[in-house]
């Protein structure tokens, strides 16, 4: 039992830290650019990339003793797409506002390369039970990339965190400027870069 | 699980695994759309009248106050009407036939709502363009719906953006209709007498801003007879 315990806080360590997917498997790079420049939508998106990974991931589990080898991207594809389409469809009916500012990305996820990487990698091989773990954990790791790379771009280039403005106007009047790199794709180029340095050189001096 | 002598990779079960995935993931997401399609469409309906009080400023900034509040202000303040080619209202719906909306206190026109519609750089922007009474003075400016880019071109729906529009005019000294525009950059830097006819553009989205000052300027002109009926006063109340 305790065997079972650590192997699922291994997974989840995995997931969110030593093999993070953005920042370990460099996966999910392009939405991570996109979807940055505010923390709101940064964090929706995390929400509906991780329970979108967990649960086709755990769908896929399920069925793959039955997924025949020469159609399992295909098969996978449809499994993350269907989900996407209804998590979109949800979204629309009860969330309206979140989901007219996430406009396109949700559609996106289907071609998140985390979703089909974790369902590649991971749920063909492990039990559902293991895989929706494995998804969560993925989407935590990315959440937490997403999050920090929002916060960052959003509090230089805007001045503001969740829309909040947070320097007081004295600061602009000492002549002060938002940083407009951080608003476009370059800046966040550079802060997933500094991210990754970071995070590499941190795993590195823990071994 | 799975039977011993179960072969994934045979041919007939790779069809029957195919055909079963599709079967199944078709249901699910028909049932989902269709399932969830009236609520949908309630929320677009909402996000439209709520869109048009924004244009004539009985909604402030970005907020969206709750159902009822949006409803009773929308019933109370906005009338839709139908014009023909010419301007003058009609009763009927067809198809060369013009929509605009009133917005009124106490039977008193305040001034009118033109919906805009047009491409933007991803996919089509639909809004509300608004004008006082004077038929030249744009009041407020709001976005339904548009497909731009998060932060760059989809600025264009939030508060900052659209309450630039605030006090500009379409028409120059002469009195010639010239429509209003997005500036590539700040308006002030423009030349003196075009600084009425601008908006501050956005930081990385020139093209949204082109293709909106063209999208506006054509559904200005196609609606100049309702200015020009206003420009000469002679819409002040509504009709009972």
């Amino acid at each position: 039992m305790a065997n079972e315990t650590t192997q699922y806080k291994d997974i989840l360590l995995k997931g969110i830290w030593s093999e993070n997917p953005v920042a370990y498997q460099v996966l999910g790079i392009c939405s991570a650019l996109a979807v940055t420049v505010k923390m709101s939508t940064a964090i929706v998106m995390s929400l509906a990339l991780t329970l979108v990974t967990a649960f086709s991931s755990m769908i896929i589990s399920s069925m793959r003793n039955k997924i025949p080898s020469n159609i399992r991207i295909i098969a996978e594809l449809a499994v993350i797409a269907s989900m996407v389409i209804v998590t979109d469809e949800i979204l629309k009916a009860f969330f309206y506002d979140i989901s007219k500012q996430l406009s396109i990305f949700v559609g996106l996820i289907i071609t998140n390369c985390i979703v089909l990487g974790r369902a590649e990698a991971f749920a063909l091989a492990n039990n559902p039970l293991k895989s929706f773990v494995d998804g969560i954990a993925n989407g935590l790791g990315y959440s937490l990339v997403l999050i920090s790379v929002a916060f960052i771009r959003e509090l230089l280039g805007a001045g503001a965190c969740l829309g909040y403005s947070i320097f007081p106007n004295a600061v602009y009047d000492a002549g002060y400027q938002n940083m407009g790199l951080m608003l476009l794709a370059p800046g966040a180029f550079f802060i997933i870069g500094l991210l990754v340095w970071l995070k590499n050189s941190l795993s590195e001096s823990n071994k | 699980m799975s039977e011993k002598n179960y072969d994934k990779n045979s041919k007939k079960n790779v069809i029957q695994f195919a055909l079963m995935l599709s079967v199944i993931c078709s249901l699910l997401i028909t049932g989902a759309a269709s399932g969830l399609k009236d609520l949908q469409q309630e929320n677009i309906k909402l996000d439209k009248k709520a869109n048009i009080l924004k244009a004539a400023n009985l909604i402030k900034g970005n907020q969206k106050p709750p159902k009822d509040e949006l409803l009773r202000l929308y019933q109370n303040h906005i009338k839709e009407v139908i014009v023909n080619q010419e301007g003058k209202p009609v009763e009927i719906q067809t198809d060369d036939v013009l929509n605009l909306y009133y917005y009124h206190t106490n039977n008193s026109i305040d001034g009118y709502i033109l919906p805009i519609s047009t491409k933007g750089l991803w996919g089509k922007i639909q809004g509300y363009l608004a004008f006082e009474n004077d038929g030249q003075t744009v009041s407020g400016f709001s976005v339904f719906s548009h497909s731009e880019t998060p932060g760059l071109g989809g600025e264009i729906e939030n508060a900052w953006f659209r309450k630039n529009f605030k006090g500009k005019r379409i028409l120059n000294s002469q009195n010639k209709f010239v429509s209003v525009g997005i500036a590539k950059g700040k308006v002030k830097n423009l030349p003196k007498n075009l600084q009425e006819h601008y908006v501050d553009g956005i930081s990385g989205a020139t093209l949204t801003g082109k293709y909106l000052s063209e999208g506006i300027k054509s559904t200005l002109t196609k609606y100049e007879p309702v200015s020009i009926s206003f420009r000469q006063k002679k819409l002040k109340a509504l009709e009972q």
